[in-house]
């Protein structure tokens, strides 16, 4: 699971060109979306769902989960392996 | 006439907030390298990373260019040749590359027609009328006419501009697609321009473009025939051919000599003749657009701080 939860950090990094941050820079259980968190929009959000469609072969089939799944770097990791 | 009361330009000369940029002119190198200053004072991080260089640089000349007005624009008009090739090529290479049945949503929105305009509205906040035009060479000739029509119609401060990047694949283009000899390069020029004249004394007295234009003098001729004038009356010539024959006691820049092979590189010749008369008492300068396929822009620029 620890791995799994830093390859979706250096993924998400490239994915939505946050050039400015590491790894570890992003905390597991750390809001992804809002002020509180990376600041993230709902355009990262369909970047989401492009990422897990093409590294993870999932796809969001009820677009209303999506806030739930992509709340933190724990909530999508915890989807990830619910689908495997 | 439109008087252009603020004027910034980026591209592989230090020129940027720069003053009397025709005495800061470099030649094109082999390796040409975008001169620019930190994005990020210009640029919310959060939109700075989607934003590939031709939008970061018309986002960041726009606000330089309201800050020096110091009042929202009316209307926004942008010329580009070739657009937002980093994220065309990017979505390119994702739809031929990616297996799925989704694509990336920002490389997709960015490489639509009407992006640089449109971004530059979104970050300003401002919701008046924006366009790009999309014209080859003479992109930013139909931007300028677009604005100018503005201005007839009321606005009052309007913004125009034109940008174009390089990118690498554009060099495989040449010669079958591109007939230049010259490296491409980045660039982007933006203005303000209005009917009323304030502080400023250079104006747009008028701009053209002509398809299939076989002889350039013929053409220049008759253009400036039209305000009383001749080509020995023009003290400066920004131009990209050797075709027309500029009298001996003129002034000439040959902008290619600067920026290589760019479709918005017109703009950037406004700004040097800008700077070359705002800095002289000289009255008229002539910006000569010529491209391979026979389009021709022609702009011409009064002096009126001491020729009323």
């Amino acid at each position: 699971m620890s791995e799994l939860k830093e390859n979706l950090k250096a993924q998400i990094i490239e994915q939505l060109n946050l050039e400015d941050l590491t790894p570890s820079d992003i905390k597991n259980e750390a809001p992804l979306f809002g002020d509180e968190g990376l600041g993230l929009d709902s355009i990262d959000a369909l970047e989401f769902i492009v990422l897990l469609d093409v590294n993870y072969g999932i796809k969001i089939s009820d677009p209303s989960d999506a806030r739930e799944i992509f709340h933190s770097i724990d909530s999508l990791a915890s989807f990830i392996e619910s689908q495997k | 006439m439109y008087y252009i009361h603020a004027i910034q330009s980026m591209n592989n000369s230090d020129v940027f907030k720069q003053e009397d940029i025709h005495q800061k002119l470099v030649e094109v190198s082999e390796n040409p390298t975008l001169v620019t200053p930190d994005f990020k004072t210009y640029i919310a991080p959060t939109a700075l990373r989607r934003l590939s260089p031709i939008l970061r640089m018309g986002i960041t000349l726009a606000k330089e260019v309201q800050a020096a007005v110091d009042q929202p624009f009316d209307a926004i008009s942008v010329g580009t040749g070739l657009g937002c090739l980093t994220d065309t090529e990017k979505f390119l290479n994702v739809i031929y590359t990616v297996e799925g049945d989704v694509l990336s949503p920002t490389a997709f929105i960015q490489s639509t027609h009407n992006t640089i305009a449109g971004q530059i509205s979104l970050d300003l906040g401002n919701h008046s009328y924006n366009m790009t035009h999309t014209q080859n060479n003479l992109s930013f000739e139909m931007a300028l006419i677009d604005g100018m029509l503005c201005c007839e119609e009321g606005s009052k401060n309007v913004l125009v501009g034109a940008a174009d990047e390089s990118i690498e694949f554009l060099n495989k283009l040449k010669p079958s697609v591109f007939d230049s000899e010259t490296l491409f390069t980045t660039s982007a020029t933006f203005l303000a321009i209005s009917a009323d004249k304030m502080e400023s004394s250079i104006a747009i007295l008028a701009c053209k473009t002509i398809a299939n234009a076989a002889e350039i003098s013929v053409e220049t001729n008759a253009f400036l025939a039209a305000f009383g004038l001749s080509l020995e009356q023009i003290n400066c010539f920004v131009l990209n051919t050797n075709e027309l024959e500029t009298p001996a006691n003129s002034e000439v820049f040959h902008i290619d000599d600067q920026l290589g092979f760019n479709q918005s590189s017109s703009a950037f010749a406004v700004h040097v003749a800008h700077d070359f008369l705002k800095s002289s008492t000289k009255e008229f300068a002539l910006i000569v657009n010529r491209s391979s396929n026979n389009y021709l822009g022609l702009i011409l620029l009064k002096n009126d701080k001491t020729h009323n």
